[in-house]
């Protein structure tokens, strides 16, 4: 049975490599069509400007646009990362910096996507004046601007509480600076990066028909991918064209999902910060591939292992010979933030300019616009949370069908709502309400989610035992709900209105103002301000809807959601 | 001290003059004898003691602290114990053997009583005759010292709270220092100031007689929590510090491997930390921190997460490393609340006390290892240590330089369950009873035994006194009372003795509502404690205040409501309404 022992360094027998080069196979074809697509995205973006790109309505062309839409969405979620890494680490270690750079990421975070478009549209294309890239840039960063706060966020709060002794063994046992985070603060702020970089991404996917085509200074710019093809299609009104795309895009979605994140969120398992096994560990086929292969093992043990060694000796021996910050980094430091000091009193002395030049009516539409958003947003949530609390909760208890659940809930999360908006458009209309109820519809299928889910986690987390007290005391249903099931999925249910407050404002922008069979519906609203302003090039209203809008979110979350949030923390944390 | 007597001495050791060191002695007063004895390694101790005659000997005894006496008594031959013993001035010998814990006295009575065996002299005489001379002359210079460091914190209301009054501390080479606090009481921040790791407020920290910011001190730390990264195996742990100094793969693997084995964790390299049971994740701690070869091994609590087994186990193995010289470790200091732990591993105890930390006692304990928990040695350790924290008057060292206003009484964290459990069971034993014997009965460690000791002490229930406890006549009535009665008793005794009770009572009474939020007491807390001193006073306030149906309290709203009907007069009052 034994096979005859062969010399270990060449045991090459040729049942084993051809095992090895089966598994090996769908990894050799996945870089294969990398390559390929990345030279056709290359001849593309080195084409000149041909900013109005006719975009065609036959599926054929479907996968083109797909792999274009792909492109922009994964390189944005690339320079988010990078950026995340920076501000996160820059925040987190520096205490000066902290106390500006956490506000500022506050309010950016408040700021929607359309409102960046006009100042990052122009310097990218002044940028690249003759070449595709410019136009591609300035989109790949409207889809970046969706992206990166909350990443940032949840890295600088996951560096922020690095369990003290740790953080202090990392100090005593001298770790340079890139030492310490590759081995201790990155690991530990990769589970909440994980997850915040799905939800950005699913932001990307939900702004994707924004950001691909729209109006500046009377240019009807529009970039070859699934959100234009979708947005032509809905201007079109041809429902044939629009189930297509969003079955594409569904498709791509669900795909992305099991080849990118599900690994990703297995491989991520091991840096859950708990000291004992957990019962139930995700699970995910493609990533078993990947491990078992040997290509892949190999090419990493010659590249990035070597790599990494070599620079944190390096890092490692130039920490050990320097103690404290050496002159020029201080004073380069020093230099950058007089700079960032100077653009930033510019930039408001320029903004307040602008916001003075508002004439009374655009103050007074901005104002009227606001109050019908807030209302708008208030409502939307609270319809969420008059069907997701008792479904949620109902779903919880039982672990079974959370089982069930919870895949399909996360399949039609992500499916971006903007795409279905035609659909449901074309539905209301012919039901005859304008878009006043047809917003909040879209906006409820854009932040409910977010709810669902964490009423769900709530729910499955509540001890066992707790629910047997119940049951022993033979609680009624409503003493039930406020003694146990409320408190219980409280601090979860915070957490899901916070994430749903937040984006049900960045949607206003999408759900009050669309363009469909060649007219423009829109109701009042902040959000359609912001919209109407930008296709009109108007950056005085565009500007002032934004502070406005940037206003209120932050003064709602300091105000309301984190009061709510601490008060959580404190008296409903159920210790178990 | 005197200079040239210090030298002299030194001199003769060093020339292996034992008489003649002798003789220095004899010409001193016993005090001033007894304090040059003690500044001697304790070998040198024990040698000179053996030589002295019974008179000196005897002097000497009544001087120095009885349980160094004690254990330098045991270096001499039954009889001649027995001669010294008899050469004491009869008030000291009684106060001598007043000192002793049971165990001890028991002892020595039984060794005084009993015939000498035949042997026993002639043994002790040939111990005398072979007298090495001394060939260390001074002292080595401390590897850590710190001179007059202090801290201090923000306080929640803004001012500054001192955690660390002035102390002076050195760590020299080739001795376990057992520093003993009760939780809170800032030894884990004295740990952080000698390691490096924070900057003292106040005051230098030397390391080899450099500033310690200056110098690249190389020490380890083991944590309570084990601080390992649980994304990285066990190798990869043990290797992160090698890594950090630049080590090159071969020889970081190699030095990593063996360090795991000498743990003994030899095939766990692969394995994560999230595998191991509690205690083989303090084996990685440990191993990560003696990879680097520390010239001082810092530990912080490091068995107190561990099962009682465990712990034992995992410092019998380090004591063997550290007594075999199988690690290059020249010093080990070793934070603790356990006292049975610091007089098992310390060479030196050092005692802290809190609010602020200062430094209540820093003595020897020259028992040879391994130690027996059980020995009357060990026993008179244990309770010099409890008599020395339950005694606030027993304070060596001068008082501090500038008066400090009046502290605010601070609560004992004790249950009023707890406290009638410890008074049930000092009347059951006759009323009076040596701390550590309660403590093992109780099966309670210090740290949670202290808090009930105070309490009962600053409710008028019993006294402590030298070690003991000591039950008083209201304690004995409560112990023996039902619960009603006791919830009364316990009320008087709280509005008798308590100010924060004693303020919210007059708080609420005072009035119309009866009732008063809380926060209200947290703010006048928050002058005098930390945050987290604040709330576990808050939630001790309320434990007292609720048995002794003094006031009950609303979660919900957060408030105190005085209890209506607490007592006839009250119930009168409020029918009057
Ligand atoms: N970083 C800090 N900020 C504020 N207070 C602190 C800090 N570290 C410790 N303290 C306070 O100092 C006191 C002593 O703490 P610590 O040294 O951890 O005590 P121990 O280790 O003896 O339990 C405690 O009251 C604690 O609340
Ligand atoms: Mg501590």
């Amino acid at each position: 049975m034994a096979p005859p022992v062969e010399p270990k360094s060449l045991a090459w027998s040729p049942s084993s490599s051809l095992s090895s080069l089966l598994r090996d196979l769908p990894i050799v074809f996945a870089a294969l069509a990398l390559l390929f697509s990345f030279l056709s995205l290359a001849r593309y973006w080195a084409s000149p400007v041909t900013a109005q790109a006719p975009i065609q309505l036959n599926p054929g062309a479907l996968p083109r646009y797909a792999l274009f839409s792909l492109a922009r969405i994964i390189i944005a979620y690339a320079f988010s990362l990078m950026l995340t890494l920076v501000y996160a680490y820059v925040a987190a270690h520096n205490a000066r910096a902290e106390r500006f750079l956490i506000p500022l990421l506050d309010t950016l975070q408040s700021i929607p996507v359309l409102s960046f478009l006009p100042p990052v549209m122009v310097s990218m294309v002044a940028l690249f004046p003759t070449r595709q890239l410019g136009v591609e840039l300035g989109c790949i960063l409207l889809i970046l601007t969706g992206q990166v706060w909350n990443m940032t966020f949840s890295v600088y709060a996951s560096m922020k509480s690095i369990p003290r002794e740790m953080a202090e063994a990392a100090q005593t046992y001298r770790l340079s600076w890139w030492q310490r985070f590759i081995q201790l603060e990155l690991p530990y702020s990769a589970i909440g990066l994980v997850w915040n970089s799905m939800m950005s991404v699913a932001g990307g996917w939900f702004f994707l028909m924004a950001c691909e085509m729209f109006v500046l200074e009377n240019h009807d710019l529009r970039l070859p991918g699934l959100g234009s093809y979708l947005q032509t299609a809905a201007n079109a009104g041809d429902t044939r064209a629009i189930l297509w795309g969003v079955v594409v895009m569904v498709a791509v979605i669900v795909l992305m999902d099991q080849v990118v994140w599900r690994p990703i969120i297995a491989w991520s398992e091991k840096f859950k910060f708990e000291q004992v096994e957990a019962s139930q560990t995700p699970h995910s086929p493609v990533l078993d591939l990947l491990r078992r292969s040997r290509i892949l093992s190999r090419t990493v043990r010659a590249t990035v292992a070597p790599a990494r060694e070599t620079l944190t000796l390096y890092f490692g021996r130039q920490h050990a010979s320097s103690r404290g910050g050496r002159g020029w980094t201080k004073w380069i430091a020093r230099l950058l933030s007089v700079a960032a000091l100077l653009g930033v009193l510019y930039a408001i002395a320029k903004m307040t300019g602008m916001l003075a030049m508002l004439s009374r009516p655009e103050l007074r539409s901005i104002f009227v616009g606001a109050g019908a958003t807030f209302l708008r947003v208030e409502f939307t949530l609270l319809l969420a949370g008059l069907w997701t609390i008792p479904v949620g909760v109902y779903i919880g208890l039982r672990p079974r069908l959370a089982a069930i659940a919870q895949p399909i809930a996360q399949v039609a999360a992500s499916v971006p709502a903007t795409a279905l908006f035609p659909i449901v458009l074309l539905f209301l209309i012919r039901l005859g309400g304008g878009l006043g109820i047809g917003s909040i519809v879209l906006l409820l299928l854009g932040t409910q989610w977010y709810i669902l889910f964490n009423v769900i986690a709530g729910a499955t987390a509540i001890p066992t035992d707790l629910k047997e007290v119940c049951d022993v005391f033979g609680l009624g249903r409503v003493e039930r709900w406020r003694r146990l099931l409320l408190p219980g999925i409280f601090p979860y249910l915070i957490t899901g209105f916070v994430t749903a407050s937040g984006g049900a404002w960045n949607a206003s922008i999408v759900a009050e103002y669309f363009r469909f069979q060649n007219q423009t519906f829109s109701t009042t609203g902040l959000g359609a301000v912001i919209s109407h302003a930008t296709d009109s090039g108007n950056f005085r209203v565009l500007l002032g809807a934004t502070v406005v809008m940037a206003v209120i979110v932050v003064t709602v979350n300091r105000l309301l959601w984190r009061p709510l949030y601490a008060l959580a923390n404190t008296r409903f944390k159920l210790e178990g | 001290m005197n200079p040239p007597v210090t030298e002299k001495l030194r001199a003769s050791l060093s020339q292996g003059k034992w008489d003649q060191a002798v003789a220095v002695l004899q010409r001193l007063d016993p005090d001033a004898a007894a304090d040059l004895l003690m500044s001697l390694p304790f070998e040198q101790q024990q040698l000179l003691f053996r030589r002295m005659t019974p008179d000196l000997a005897a002097a000497l005894v009544a001087a120095l602290p009885y349980y160094h006496a004690y254990v330098l008594l045991h270096a001499r031959p039954v009889d001649e114990m027995s001669a010294i013993v008899d050469r004491m001035n009869p008030g000291e010998r009684l106060q001598f053997f007043d000192e002793l814990p049971e165990e001890a006295w028991q002892r020595l009575m039984d060794e005084l009583a009993e015939k000498p065996p035949a042997g026993a002299a002639r043994e002790g005489g040939a111990a005398l005759e072979e007298l090495p001379a001394v060939s260390r002359a001074a002292p080595a210079e401390p590897i850590i010292e710190a001179r007059h460091i202090e801290k201090s914190f923000e306080r929640p209301d803004g001012g500054q709270m001192q955690v660390i009054a002035p102390t002076d501390l050195s760590v020299e080479a080739g001795e376990i220092v057992a520093l003993l606090g009760p939780s809170g009481s800032g030894k884990s921040t004295l740990l952080r100031i000698l390691s490096g790791l924070t900057p003292p407020s106040a005051g230098d920290v030397l390391w080899h007689g450099k500033p310690l910011a200056e110098s690249i001190p190389n020490v380890a730390i083991v944590f309570q929590s084990f601080a390992l990264f649980p994304w990285l195996t066990v190798l990869e742990n043990v290797e992160v510090p090698l890594l950090a100094r630049g080590m090159k793969h071969e020889e970081r693997h190699r030095r990593a491997l063996g360090t795991l084995a000498s743990v003994g964790l030899e095939g766990f390299e692969t394995a994560y930390p999230k595998d191991l049971s509690g205690g083989m994740k303090q084996r990685v701690g440990f191993a990560r921190a003696l990879a680097v070869e520390p010239e001082i091994l810092f530990m912080d609590e490091p068995f107190s997460a561990l099962d009682v087994l465990t712990a034992e186990n995992l410092r019998g193995e380090l004591m063997e490393l550290w007594t075999g010289k199988k690690i290059p470790t020249k010093s080990i200091f070793l934070v603790t609340h356990n006292i049975e732990e610091a007089v098992l591993l310390g060479d030196r105890i050092i005692v802290l006390g809190r609010n602020p930390a200062r430094i209540r006692a820093d003595f020897r304990v020259p028992l040879p290892q391994p130690r027996d928990r059980h020995s009357a040695e060990f026993l008179l350790y244990v309770d010099y240590i409890y008599k020395l924290i339950t005694q606030p008057e027993l304070q060596p060292g001068p008082p501090s330089e500038r008066p400090a206003k009046i502290p605010y009484q601070m609560l004992p964290h004790a249950r009023p369950g707890g406290i009638a459990g410890l008074l049930e069971l000092l009347n059951d034993h006759g009323g009076r009873e040596d701390l550590y014997h309660v403590a093992e009965e109780l099966r309670l460690e210090v740290d949670d035994l202290l808090p009930i000791v105070e309490a009962t002490a600053l409710l008028g229930f019993a006294k402590s006194d030298k070690g003991d406890l000591e039950i008083t006549p209201s304690g004995k009535t409560f112990a023996e009372a039902d619960i009603l009665a006791r919830r009364t008793q316990f009320r008087d005794a709280v509005l008798a003795n308590v100010t924060l009770l004693q303020q919210m009572h007059r708080a609420l009474t005072s009035k119309s509502d009866h009732a008063m939020p809380v926060e209200f007491f947290r703010d006048i807390l928050d002058e005098h404690f930390a945050a987290l001193e604040v709330q576990r006073q808050i939630e001790t306030a309320l434990h007292w205040g609720r048995y002794g149906d003094i006031f009950t309290y609303d979660p919900e709203t957060d408030r105190l409501l005085l209890d209506q009907p607490v007592s006839s007069a009250d119930a009168g009052s409020a029918r009057l309404h």
